[in-house]
């Protein structure tokens, strides 16, 4: 009865259009220009000194402002495979480390040419080859001078490379193929609407995410958790990392919909409460059973907000997720 | 209030009435005999590599290698396009890990390379070698697998210690029997696996080629009746078949959801932009005997299958009937020729891997760090892949589908409370 409610609603009534521009405005070119700042930063102080320690805080600071723009899958980021040279997680193969190994020990010329490093494999590249380079034991003792050092600085200038680039490309078109969605010559979105169905795929594919994944990995089985599977576990991150998840999909939930979805943000505010009583920075205690048990209890959170958003800022906008890259296995 | 009425009021909105109305529940017929006949060759061809499998065992040469190589290939053709019935369809989600899992730690299964290493933190078992060892412990318990059957493979060695790569059954198993690892990295060349590996008597090549056979033999014989009860769902009377045709919009839904995941999630992000962008050949889905191009070409052939209504069976009969094109190009032409347009670029890119491939390009090759052409024709799939979902996501709109996924939350009653 109620699917059949929704359907009539939508197709006798023109649905209420989203909030485009201020999500544009207010939410992802902010976010953009914050993350290329942070990576611009970090490339900036690995030049003046790449040992792990000093790096260390601007590298959390850019890792930050990826968080604010990650649940973004769309436009400049998934040219050419940007967004897994920025964040390649999950890694179920330990490629990462097997590829830093193999740079490392074979001192490969790559980290000397300008932008060569763009060629490299990106499980080398971006936010978690550095996870490793700056605190996994094995990696991080590197001294100045070094090969490390100087594959820190690749990285971290590849990086900023990467993300100023995907700023660039927003302000120079893509902020206004959205704006012109439906407008002749855009192909890439013919209606307003395409757009709002975009955004919103964000939102919910995002949440999935967070608690299928970064949840999920480090969860495991009942029998079997897999703590070391957390995301960004050696930096510590991994709660963090939901955290500011959270909070930039309610800002972006809370913009794209008006008037503001109130059950939705209600539900991203148990969330985020209960995420900050969690005090497990790495979800290390999933090992035992009370531990595992707040971490699922803050993925059925999380799972809740999604049913909110789909039930509350999806038929209000007259929209559902479309297809998103975790569809598959 | 019927869906039907829903519908037609969803697209009135949008267009003028169709003059002629194509029925749904024919094409979800139609849809329903495709998968029919793709499943059905798909285990004639299974049958045959059996058979040319059962010859390489009984009476091993380099010729009966070869036939059962060929035997193998051939059945990956209609295999591959049943995969657009995959994602949708509960039943056949949840079967598919039995005959086409990967990527796989093949150690589990048979002797490897010294480069391929021992256990894994993920995988205590990635070197296990069922072939070499008829006893061996399996998560704390005793297994005796002095005789490898198809019950051996299935209940106790497929995904092992609860791991997704112990895969040690379906198609990819059977590849590796066949052709062995590939060591050739990014440079051209399948695995090299010797006939002699079957041989019997003092010819056997690194040891135990009967155990070998016998696991060879009980994979294939798998496959075979995994295969057998796929196409069974799809026969007149199957649980594949009804539930498809119990709703009319749940059904389309159904189709256009297999043709979007396995486009953009499936295929374009995990099969090949992944392998490209990590220059890993061990994300080629088919790494073992480098038929990877043509896995891709034909789960391409196949979304465009069901969408289309027409599958040209092996024996080259065609199956055909009302699509989900008629319905859509019913509510909205644009639309449907935009889905059209899109489906033949998404041919015409993976069309152009497999010839470049067969011509003597590698996919391992296209792989490479730094080889910019073979990124560039890869990528160039992928986008296509990426844009025909935006195109199959604009036909459930038209359809008024879009709103079918509604579906209330199965969580904790109050999962705050574990906080206080």
């Amino acid at each position: 009865m109620r699917l059949t409610l929704v359907a009539l609603i939508l197709s006798l009534a023109s649905p209420a259009l989203a909030d485009t521009e201020a999500v544009i405005r207010d939410h992802i070119l902010p976010g953009q220009a914050a993350f290329s700042a942070g990576t611009r930063a970090l490339a900036e102080a690995a030049q003046a000194d790449c040992t792990a320690a000093a790096l260390q805080p601007a590298y959390n600071t850019a890792f930050d402002a990826w968080m604010g723009i990650s649940h973004l899958r769309l436009g400049p980021v998934e040219e050419a495979g940007r967004y897994q040279a920025i964040a390649f997680w999950p890694d179920a193969r330990g490629l990462t480390e097997k590829t830093l190994r193999r740079l490392i020990a074979e001192e490969d010329p790559v980290v000397n040419t300008p932008h060569g490093y763009a060629e490299v494999s990106v499980a080398a590249r971006g936010l978690f080859a550095l996870d490793y380079m700056l605190y996994d034991e094995d990696f991080a003792s590197y001294e100045a001078g070094s090969y490390s050092c100087a594959l820190v600085q690749a990285i971290t200038a590849d990086l900023a490379d990467l993300a100023g680039k995907i700023e660039a490309e927003w302000l120079s078109g893509f902020a206004e193929t959205l704006r012109s969605a439906g407008q002749p010559g855009n192909t890439t979105y013919l209606s307003a609407r395409e757009v709002t169905q975009a955004l919103f795929t964000q939102l919910t594919t995002a949440l999935e995410f967070d608690a299928d994944q970064r949840l999920g990995q480090p969860m495991g089985t009942f029998e079997r958790p897999r703590p070391k599977r957390a995301e960004a576990r050696r930096s510590g991150r991994s709660l963090r990392n939901v955290t500011l998840s959270l909070e930039a999909l309610r800002q972006m939930a809370s913009l794209l919909a008006e008037p503001p979805p109130a059950e939705t943000l209600a539900a991203f505010d148990m969330s985020l409460k209960n995420a900050e009583r969690l005090d497990d920075p790495a979800f290390a205690g999933v090992e035992t059973p009370q531990g595992r048990l707040k971490v699922e209890a803050l993925q059925q959170n999380i799972r809740a907000i999604r049913t909110a958003a789909i039930e509350e800022v999806g038929t209000s906008l007259g929209v559902s997720a479309g297809f998103n890259s975790a569809d598959g296995d | 209030m019927t869906r039907t009425l829903m519908a037609a009021l969803a697209t009135s909105a949008l267009t003028a009435l169709p003059a002629f109305a194509v029925e749904k529940a024919a094409v979800l017929d139609t849809y329903a005999d495709i998968a029919e006949a793709a499943y059905g060759d798909s285990l004639t061809t299974a049958k045959r590599l059996q058979a040319a499998v059962q010859v390489l065992v009984q009476t091993p040469s380099p010729e009966a290698l070869e036939a059962a190589k060929a035997a193998w290939k051939a059945a990956r053709v209609p295999y591959q396009q049943t995969e657009a019935f995959r994602f949708g369809n509960v039943i056949v989600d949840e079967w598919e890990g039995k005959v086409n899992a990967w990527p796989l730690d093949e150690g589990l299964i048979d002797y490897v390379d010294l480069s391929y290493g021992g256990a894994t933190d993920e995988n205590e078992y990635a070197a296990l070698n069922v072939i070499a060892n008829p006893k061996f412990t399996l998560s704390g318990n005793e297994v005796d697998a002095t005789e490898i059957t198809p019950a051996l493979i299935a209940d106790t060695l497929n995904e092992a210690d609860e791991v997704e790569s112990n895969v040690a059954r379906g198609y990819h198993a059977i590849e590796f029997l066949l052709w062995g690892q590939d060591l050739n990295g990014t440079e051209p060349g399948a695995g090299n696996r010797p006939w002699t590996d079957y041989a019997q008597g003092e010819a056997c090549t690194n040891a135990n080629c009967d155990r070998r056979g016998a696991y060879l033999l009980a994979a294939t014989d798998l496959l075979v009746s995994d295969l057998e009860e796929m196409a069974g769902n799809w026969a007149e009377g199957g649980a594949a078949r009804a539930s498809v045709l119990a709703d009319e919009n749940a059904g389309l839904n159904t189709i256009l959801t297999g043709m979007g995941s396995l486009s953009y999630g499936e295929l374009a992000g995990e099969r090949m932009k992944l392998g490209v962008l990590l220059n890993d050949p061990e994300e080629e889905q088919d790494c073992f005997s480098d038929n990877t191009y043509n896995s891709h070409f034909y789960d391409g052939m196949g979304i465009r299958n069901v969408y289309l209504g027409e599958y040209v069976r092996v024996d080259g009969s065609v199956v055909s009937g009302p699509s989900v094109s008629d319905l859509v190009a019913a509510a909205d032409p644009a639309v449907d020729a935009g889905l059209r347009a899109a489906l033949a670029n998404t041919m015409d890119k993976l069309g152009q891997i497999k010839t470049t491939a067969e011509s003597g390009f590698a996919y391992d090759q296209m792989l490479a760090r730094g080889n910019a052409a073979g990124e560039a024709l890869v990528l160039g799939a992928v986008d296509a892949l990426v844009a025909q979902t935006r195109d199959i996501e604009r036909a459930v709109s038209v359809l008024g589908l879009d709103q079918i996924a509604f579906e209330g939350s199965d969580s904790l009653d109050n999962p705050s409370a574990v906080f206080e």
